[in-house]
């Protein structure tokens, strides 16, 4: 239960809490982000940040405490329901933890790559859908993509049409874009055919080309100016980071460190605020750090698909890239990179890859604990699981991206604060969430991961 | 003709078949069974595979030769093909939107989309008995369906004897196997035996692919006649042999007695009503019309698709659900298949294939159901037994019958709060006898059947309770709107037959409407009709329909507030008419009709038209069996959830009726049987 | 032209995925934002308007907070037509398997931080607590039912949704019973249909995410898979999933569960 005190904590300041001259940005109620949350950035009179919040509100659902004494084959369907916008990369975490615990890891190059090419499909959709549909109309002047239809309806027709393209790979692979039902640990129920893939094909080499002219345009959205200081997290894998990696890269402050997956919460620490239904994660050392499209870009910009790579050259992006703005930009080179990709592998489909999955040890040899890291939409996304002997889940640890963003979201609103004095209060405002917005913060993840301690009483 | 075909000459035989233009439909392995899907050639088939069959088990397995048709039978028969599981029937042309409700057509476009034809190879006797039951259905009565007759008449069908029936076999029982007769309709007929095959030719156009093959088609010889008798004949002796049997003798009469037998309910503990052996059956039709209207899309289509009996919607109409448990719904489908349709088709709705047992998820299995029921039948004494009529016929409609004319509202009369008349000005001539319904509909919404409530020139009416949707709009309409229009449907009251006797006319509510035509028409012809007499009953007197037009064929009547009830005798119509309440200062009668009926001096002797709620109608039926009015001399309109009008779609099947072909109206003594009792 | 209808758009505790939804009707979002006037819809738009009158409200989620409640009974307040999306609306969704752990009376629950967070003792479903006009079943639904839905809305009529078992999708897609050929459990012949047989079209059986059919036999249904080898234990669990806490859900996995 809650207290009175407790309370006020999600709550901005009120106007009688606000001394003279001091101020206040806030918005209630976060649009065009998936989940509930709100933010308050507070000035003093000297114009000195008093207090930044991204408070998040949104209900907890526990899934680290129902995953307790389910079977491990269940464990794909139930952590695609963490989030609507991105469950394959739920489902992709979790089948490589269980998997390395159960020793079928990768269960082979096929399916590897069939999994890949599913996670280019989320990544088209989630980040179509955010470039598109919530985050342009912030550029542009828009209340929504539907508002902004009005003016630039072959834009956003442009946007619907990308996106359908990635949830059509997902809905090829898994049979619906939102909670796919073929991924499984060990591989896929069901592989596709040649001639499913292959009808991809003209579908893909079509966006692939609109995709490239989308990171033109993006570059050429009005944009406000800002350069943070970050450190940047990323899986670390041979390719442009996505489904598979079993390190993990931080740079910042002038030096790499690399650290194993199943090290990683031995650097990074992850707490409860008062503010906030998700915990927020840091580096051991408290420094807030930011995983995503933008930390991707700046360590492996070198991996890039060529098509992506030339796309970003085109675009004139200079890398390392520190203002959070542009993310816009990572994103939509990040959608070449994963249309091409996906291309990639549908071409090279010429045989349906079988078995569509490998037989796991019996019941009885399955108990173990390993970790798995992703590279979400979002970013890391990293889970760990303890399993017993019949395979039923003993511990399961979920580090979703927007909880490790969410300390570096407060921190870019400190270091947005010295232009907003400038500014009018309702401009300001929106580029306070213009920048949140920026992290396509996905807080329907971002609270699923409180404990729920089951005691006998 | 016949010929002997090696496997070379077989395969070449396949590719003269592609060459003349058809699509291949055979056997195929796919997702771990035998279904017929699309082939490219004999490769496709399972050379080589079998499957074995249990209650609700099916599993491949290698046969270690090189057979062609070495298997028994897959999930699903041509029923696939020839009727799909969804197809679109017409399509209608949309008016533009508007602030409320649904959008009026505009146009209506037959939908047929002529592909190339089918050859449906390695069909079983079986299946082409089934093929003949939905010839029946979909051909064989007052309507036929235009895309079922053009689908099946282009099939090339390829068929295949059973020489190695499957363990669920038990088409001998039903004398639909093992062998394909020769009077069957097949193009050519194949028996594999061994290493090559003998083909009968059944048609010229099988002829035709026999003389194509030239060398390829050897003479055949007498020992592959006798081997293939012999097959036949071993296949037949093992069947007979099994103790799998279902016996047909008087199976429709059994069934029919028994329907509160024991067995329903321990059925109904394990049946899950999941609908599968009624899309596995090779000879259900049941079916839903569904309209689908997208948004902003400049057409909507009338779409059907499969149903089943054991669905909730199947046999619910607006507020009431006539088969809500499990027990009725199995009770249904199994007095269909083996009882009822024997009356409706002439010939049972089971061929012996056993696909119903095996792809049961829990493995019921109908020939033990049966044999359970025949081993210890327990009829009620009190049950009436429920009449098994002859297929009935109506008036055949030429053309295609879902395909609707599209008709222009005339004028819009309100009767009564929520009721209208529309009086519709169809296309073209149009003649119906009173009794018979219409369906009509708007492209947003579906359609509805509705009774003609008369006819003013060239002008149809019909009086409308907005109820659900479909009722809504249509009263909602407006002089000059357009709406889709199908009909006319059913049977009439027997007018003919009521010449010269005394006619007593019992209604209740809107149960007038379908009654007004055949009173017109008896109060017009005092030299018919002897003497008219109307009861009429309604909930309230605001809720008394046609009130003017009744206060004028009976003008001694008042029932207005303020007249005394005295009914006087004058002319050969009487009108008396009841509310369920009223406010002070209505005058007249007072209860339920029921009550009224006591009250009137009723002849024994005189024919009886009963329409209203079923309530009403049983209510009535037993005080005319009170008065000893015999069940030949009353007629009854009846209503369940239609939806083709044209017997087709199964929806609205009671017993071993169909009330929108061999309905509505009803003579009492063939659904005596029936009324009331739950689950028709 | 009258004023458009209003639509509203909810979530209470849930993944976002039944509202994306929407968004995810990519040929048809622009016709469906000229037909209706989309005034709350928090995901899409940042112009936001919670108080006004909603001629169509769709939530998604599940009761899981008082304030969630709170909020549910104002939407109802203000609404015409309220439809639930969604397992979560319709039956508690994946987070109400906590319910079962305070079902059994024996455990009691406590948090990392308790008092950084508020929740009720049950995860509901908003049929629960206020009137719903419809239910669209589904983790999540279907995008097709969701356009039938708006589309029947809009004219009038209740949509055209089938509460008839997955089997009877299966069948007509005419995918071979992954039971009977395989011997894979699959929950299909108890679960209402509208996602197209998914899961046996991807070789797998049914799990239930669209919740029960009307007459689910699940008893039949538990008792044959039993006989089949599957363990209690495996039951409860294929019972107790996104519609797990649905009526005739619970009350099967309640049977198997000691």
């Amino acid at each position: 239960m809650t207290t009175e005190e407790e309370r006020d904590h999600k709550q901005p300041p009120s106007a009688v809490e606000l001394g003279a001259d001091e101020r206040v940005y806030k918005v209630e109620m976060l649009a065009r982000v998936e989940g509930e949350g709100r933010f308050w950035l507070r000035l003093d009179a000297a114009g000195e940040v008093a207090d930044a919040k991204l408070a998040i509100f949104e209900a907890p659902r526990f899934f680290e405490a129902f995953l307790r004494g389910r079977d491990l084959e269940e464990v794909p369907d139930i952590v695609a329901r963490i989030c609507g916008i991105c469950p394959v990369a739920y489902q992709m975490g979790a089948v490589r933890a269980l998997e390395r615990i159960l020793g079928v890891d990768p269960p082979s190059p096929g399916i590897r790559s069939l999994r890949r090419l599913l996670y280019c499909g989320e990544w088209i959709e989630s980040h179509v859908l955010h470039v598109f549909m919530l985050h342009a109309p912030d550029f542009l002047g828009y209340e929504s993509a539907i508002e902004m239809a009005a003016d630039h309806r072959a834009r956003v027709e442009q946007g619907l049409r990308l996106k359908k393209v990635g949830n059509a790979i997902i809905e090829v692979l898994g049979g619906r874009a939102i909670h796919p039902v073929s991924p499984k640990v060990g591989g896929f129920s069901r592989t596709p055919t040649v001639a499913e893939l292959a009808a991809l094909r003209p579908r893909l080499e079509a966006a692939l080309e609109e995709a490239e002219a989308v990171v033109e345009w993006s570059a050429g959205l009005p944009m406000p100016a800002l350069e943070l200081d970050y450190v940047f997290v990323s899986l670390a894998s041979e390719d442009y980071p996505i489904e598979f990696g079993d390190e993990v890269l931080v740079r910042g402050r002038g030096r790499d460190e690399r650290v194993d997956v199943d090290e990683f919460l031995d650097h990074f620490v992850e707490d409860h605020v008062a503010h906030s239904n998700a915990l927020q994660c840091r580096l051991r050392d408290g420094t807030p750090y930011l995983v995503g499209p933008m930390a991707r870009l700046n360590l492996f910009a070198d991996r890039l698909h060529p098509r992506a790579a030339r796309a970003l050259e085109r675009s004139g992006l200079a890398l390392p890239v520190r203002n959070p703005y542009q993310s816009i930009i990572v994103r939509a080179v990040e959608v070449v990179h994963a249309f091409a990709t996906a291309l990639d592998i549908v071409t090279n489909y010429t045989r349906r890859v079988e078995p569509a999955f490998v037989e796991l040890p019996p019941a009885g040899a399955r108990a173990g604990r390993a970790s798995g890291g992703t590279e979400a939409p979002r970013g890391l996304c990293w889970h760990r699981y303890e399993t017993d002997a019949e395979g039923l889940i003993v511990d399961a640890r979920i580090v979703p991206p927007t909880s490790q963003n969410q300390a570096r979201i407060e921190r870019d609103l400190v270091g947005l604060a010295p232009q907003l004095l400038a500014m009018d209060h309702g401009a300001a405002t929106r580029r306070c969430e213009q920048l949140i917005r920026a992290y396509d913060p996905c807080i329907s993840c971002a609270t699923h991961f409180l404990k729920l301690e089951i005691e006998r009483g | 003709m016949s010929a002997r075909l090696t496997h070379d000459g077989f395969r070449r035989l396949l590719e003269q078949v592609r060459e003349a233009g058809y699509a291949l439909v055979g056997p195929t392995i796919s997702d771990g069974a035998i279904v017929y899907g699309p082939i490219a050639g004999a490769d496709d088939l399972p050379i080589g595979w079998t499957d074995e069959q249990a209650p609700g088990r099916y599993r491949l397995r290698e046969r270690g030769d090189r057979a062609h048709f070495g298997y028994v039978l897959g999930p699903q028969g041509p029923r696939r093909q020839l009727t799909p599981p969804v197809e679109t029937l017409v399509r209608i042309r949309l008016g533009p939107r508007r602030e409320q409700g649904p959008r009026t057509p505009e146009g209506v476009e037959a939908a047929d989309e002529d592909g190339e034809p089918l050859a449906l190879i390695g069909l079983r006797a079986c299946e082409l008995a089934a093929m003949a039951v939905q010839d029946a259905v979909w051909t064989g009565g007052p309507f036929v369906d235009p895309r079922y007759a053009r689908r099946r008449e282009r099939a090339l069908i390829i068929a295949v004897d059973c020489l190695e029936p499957g363990e669920l076999c038990f088409c001998v029982s039903t004398n639909t196997g093992p062998g394909v007769e020769a009077g069957a309709s097949f193009d050519l007929r194949l028996t594999e035996l061994g290493e090559e095959f003998l083909v009968e030719v059944g048609s010229e156009r099988g002829q035709a692919l026999i003389d194509g093959l030239g060398e390829l088609a050897e003479p055949s010889t007498a020992q592959l006649f006798a081997a293939r008798t012999q097959g036949v004949l071993a296949a037949a002796m093992e069947l007979h042999g099994r103790e799998r049997q279902l016996d047909l003798d008087g199976l429709p009469e059994l069934l029919f007695a028994n329907l509160d037998h024991p067995r329903w309910d321990e059925l109904a503990a394990r049946c899950l009503s999941c609908g599968s052996c009624t899309l596995v059956c090779p000879t259900c039709f049941c079916h839903r019309v569904e309209e689908r209207a997208p948004l902003d899309a400049p057409t909507s289509e009338r779409v059907r698709h499969w149903d089943s009996c054991f669905t909730d919607e199947h046999s619910r109409i607006h507020g009431a659900q006539f088969r809500p448990q499990i027990r009725e719904r199995y009770r249904q489908w199994m007095t269909h298949k083996l009882g009822a349709w024997v009356s409706q088709f002439g010939t049972s709705g089971c061929v012996g294939c056993g696909r119903c047992i095996a792809w049961c998820p829990v493995g019921i299995d109908i020939t033990e159901e049966v044999a359970a029921i025949r081993a210890a039948p327990v009829a009620p004494d009190d049950a009436e037994p429920v009449a098994l009529p002859p297929a009935t016929t109506v008036p055949a409609l030429a053309g295609d019958p879902m395909h609707p004319q599209l008709a222009r509202v005339v004028s819009v009369r309100e009767e009564l709060r929520e009721v209208v008349t529309l009086a519709v000005e169809p296309v073209g001539v149009f003649s119906h006898a009173p009794g018979q319904f219409n369906m009509l509909g708007l492209p947003d919404v579906g359609e509805v059947p509705i009774s003609i409530s008369g006819q003013a020139g060239g002008e149809l009416l019909h009086t409308i309770r907005a109820v659900g949707a479909a009722s809504r709009a249509l009263v909602a309409l407006e002089a000059g709107d357009r709406l889709t229009l199908r009909g006319p449907f059913g049977s009439a009251w027997p007018l003919a037959e009521l010449r010269g006797h005394n006619v007593v006319v019992i209604a209740g509510g809107l149960g007038l409407a379908p009654l007004r035509g055949a009173l017109r028409e008896m109060v017009a012809h005092p030299e018919r009709y002897p003497s008219v007499r109307l009861l009429y009953g309604a909930r309230s007197p605001e809720e008394l329909l046609f009130a003017d037009e009744i206060l004028s064929w009976d003008r001694s009547i008042r029932f207005a507030p303020t007249t005394a009830p005295a009914v006087l005798e004058s002319g050969h119509v009487k009108v008396h008419v009841t509310v369920d309440g009223a406010a002070p200062g209505w005058t007249g009668h007072v209860g339920v009709v029921t009550k009224l009926m006591r009250r009137k001096p009723l002849s024994a002797h005189a024919r009886y038209l009963v329409c209203g709620p079923e309530i009403m109608i049983r209510f009535v039926l037993r005080e005319l069996e009170t008065i000893g009015v015999a069940q030949d001399q009353v007629w009854l309109s009846m209503e369940r959830n239609m939806k083709c009008a044209v017997g087709m779609c199964g929806r609205c099947q009671y017993g071993p009726h169909f009330i929108c072909k061999d309905g509505p109206v009803f003579r009492w003594d063939a659904i005596a049987g029936l009324l009331g009792r739950e689950g028709f | 032209m009258a004023a458009r209808p209003r639509l509203g758009v909810f979530k209470l505790a849930s993944c976002d995925g039944c509202q994306l939804t929407l968004l995810d009707l990519e040929d048809e979002l622009l016709a469906i934002a000229a037909a209706v006037d989309i005034v709350h819809f928090p995901e899409a738009s940042s112009d936001m308007d919670p108080h006004g009158r909603f001629d169509l409200t769709l939530v998604e989620g599940s009761v899981s907070t008082p304030a969630q409640l709170d909020e549910l009974r104002a939407i109802r307040a203000q609404s015409r037509t309220l439809v639930a999306i969604g397992a979560c609306a319709t039956a508690g969704g994946v987070q109400a398997l906590r319910n079962f752990a305070d079902h059994r009376e024996y455990v009691r629950a406590v948090y990392a931080t308790p008092a950084y967070i508020e929740t009720l003792a049950q995860v509901t479903p908003i049929a629960a607590h206020v009137r719903v006009d419809f239910e669209l079943r589904g983790c999540p639904i279907d995008k097709g039912q969701l356009l039938e839905l708006i589309s029947a809305t809009l004219v009038g009529r209740r949509p055209d949704i089938a509460d008839e078992s997955v089997c009877m999708a299966c069948k007509r897609a005419g995918q071979v019973c992954v039971t009977v050929a395989h011997g894979q459990p699959c929950l299909g012949p108890v679960t209402h249909a509208g996602c197209g047989a998914l899961c046996p079209r991807f070789s797998r059986g049914c799990f239930g995410c669209y919740g029960p059919r009307e007459r689910a036999n699940t008893e039949a249904l538990a008792d044959h898979m039993q006989a089949e080898g599957v363990s209690a234990a495996s039951l409860v669990r294929r019972f107790r999933l996104f519609t797990g806490w649905s009526e005739a859900f619970r009350a099967e996995s309640e049977r198997h569960d000691d």
